[in-house]
């Protein structure tokens, strides 16, 4: 327990030190502030940058609240989701790599408590910045689109805080086991590719993690089917502890990698 | 004296190759043990191995007598090129490993610094390690190796990156050490060894090919000679041609070499001074620790 709290100490300092703590969430608040203000100032931005004749007419549609925040969240989709793995890829692999992991792995630590010790900070910082942006967001949606009950912004960001939780886990479980190209390559794969085949065959299952971006999103407009929301919380879950399961594996197993 | 740790039959095997071959030897409590060979010999592998950052294929290692313990309870160690997260300073870096032995927090910001104090950083305990020379890496991967006081200090090739200042430096540190700690260090700088060592282990292809300790190997592989230089080339070729004893000679040196069959000294000084040859010195000379090094390596 003691190394536990040693190395989280040790990642914090790390992650403060090189500024990921300010700049990612940073990133996930400027999308989180662009889209609402972009979306509803459109107009306005066309007509200064685009050039248009003036008897041109064009016809905007009009938003919803609850559009503007998926919109928000459909860029954490895909710019979020790269900023997480680029700028988690190393954080395991690397150690190895540049042999700092040798100091520490020749001491008494458990790899239990140096993959969550990791796993801590990177969720701390992932979960914060997406709150911190989804939290903007909201705050601009509902002054220029209209107000977005509270109870369905937190069933939203609550349910897409999980998704962000199983992204910080396939991360470091293939930085535990990989490369950082291929733990990045591998991790790509994993959230980015695999939605896209989701979002285009995902019509013949309703039970996976990849579901839970959707299932977000209904809490918008309505409210998902409560069965296979559930079922896939609980898969999610299940997925989780088994990353990390595997990511302490690895990163034991790997250890003797490590530069020395 | 009770063994520390002893390494029975110990094997790494990679692929078909067999990097270290069964290798056996003790460890003594309080000594000083020189890992000795040349390049590709298995040195670093097998002090990763005692380490823990290694499985060995094949063998064991106990430690104080219990086969299978965490072998990183009780180990310091210095790999040769330490690496360090250079957004640490040297105080917060040497507290963190202390505390990862087992440390409580107080303890180890205190033993943190009196170490750095001790290896020479007392002036840079608040710098960042990416800033430090190599000279100054050298001395935090020492701090962090013997800040927990561990009863087994695993070093491998602790100065060979050091320029002769810092390697002297670094050395002294070392001796300083010997009286607390049990010492294991691979180094071919054989100089260095010859200082501060009890016992040799000779590492070649993978396989333990000579140990004890250095007297006990000195003796096997020395050729003890006496060595007499004369004012002038002359004198030293009179003493080739005249001498009782089989000499060679080279310039103004004049050298008995014989093995087992070497005269007292008494005798070859009795002989010199009714010669009449202009005698500058003469010395019984014993092999150097390079030069056993070179024939145990030659050996098939």
């Amino acid at each position: 327990m003691r190394d536990l709290i040693v190395l989280f100490q040790k990642e914090w300092r790390e992650n403060t030190r090189n500024f990921k703590i300010l700049w990612i969430p940073l990133v996930f608040i400027f999308f989180g502030l662009s889209e609402p203000l972009t979306s509803y100032y459109l107009p306005q931005i066309l007509e200064a940058v685009g050039n248009i004749p003036e008897e041109a007419m064009f016809a905007f549609p009009e938003f919803t609240a609850a559009q503007v925040l998926m919109a928000t969240m459909g860029q954490y989709q895909f710019i979020g989701m790269l900023v997480l793995i680029l700028g988690f890829m190393g954080t395991i692999s690397r150690e190895r790599k540049n042999g700092t992991g040798t100091l520490l792995y020749v001491r008494p630590i458990s790899y239990l408590s140096y993959f969550l010790g990791k796993w801590k900070v990177v969720g701390i910082i992932a979960l914060g910045s997406v709150w911190l942006g989804l939290l903007t967001s909201w705050y601009y949606t509902t002054q220029l689109f209209g107000y977005v009950p509270a109870n369905d912004f937190f069933a939203f960001a609550g349910t897409y805080s999980v998704w962000i939780l199983f992204v910080v886990s396939v991360v470091l479980a293939m930085s535990a086991w990989l490369p950082t190209g291929g733990a990045a390559g591998i991790s790509l794969a994993l959230v980015l590719f695999v939605q896209i085949v989701d979002s285009l065959l995902g019509m013949y299952w309703t039970v996976s993690p990849w579901k839970l971006s959707t299932y977000a999103t209904q809490w918008l407009t309505g409210s998902p089917d409560t069965s296979d929301f559930w079922w896939s919380m609980g898969v999610t879950f299940l997925a989780i502890v088994a990353l990390i399961a595997f990511g302490v594996w690895m990163s034991k197993r790997n250890s003797s990698k490590t530069k020395v | 004296m009770s063994a520390i740790l002893e390494a029975t039959q110990l094997t790494k095997v990679y692929g078909t190759e067999r990097v270290v071959n069964e290798i056996n030897f003790v460890l003594e409590e309080g000594t000083s043990t020189a890992l000795i060979g040349p390049n590709g010999a298995g040195k670093t592998t097998t002090l990763s191995m005692l380490t823990g950052l290694l499985d060995p294929t094949e063998g064991s290692i106990a430690l104080n007598g219990e086969q299978g313990a965490d072998v990183r309870q009780h180990i310091g160690f210095l790999p040769q090129y330490p690496q360090f997260f250079s957004w640490l300073t040297a105080l917060e870096f040497t507290e963190m490993a202390a505390k990862l032995s087992g440390m409580d927090s107080r303890s180890a910001k205190l033993e943190a610094q009196k170490t750095l104090e001790f290896v020479g950083l007392g002036e840079a305990l608040k710098k960042k390690t990416g800033t430090f020379s190599g000279g100054m890496k050298q001395r935090l991967g020492l701090a962090q190796a013997i800040v927990h006081k561990p009863k087994l200090l695993l070093l491998d090739e602790p100065v060979s990156a050091l320029d002769p200042v810092g390697r002297r430096e670094i050395m002294n540190l070392l001796k300083s050490l010997q009286q607390n700690m049990t010492i294991l260090y691979s180094t071919h700088i054989l100089n260095d060894a010859e200082e501060m060592t009890d016992q040799l282990l000779f590492l070649r292809k993978g396989h333990l090919v000579e140990q004890g300790s250095l007297g006990d190997v000195r003796s096997k592989y020395d050729s003890p000679r006496y060595r007499v230089e004369f004012a002038n080339e002359q004198d030293a070729l009179t003493f080739a041609a005249l001498a009782p004893w089989k000499v060679s000679n080279k310039g103004t040196f004049g050298f008995i070499d014989m093995n087992n069959e070497l005269p007292e000294m008494k005798d070859v000084l009795g002989y010199l001074a009714g010669s009449g040859l202009n005698v500058r010195k003469a010395e019984r000379q014993t092999a150097s620790l390079e030069e056993i090094f070179m024939k145990v390596a030659g050996q098939a």
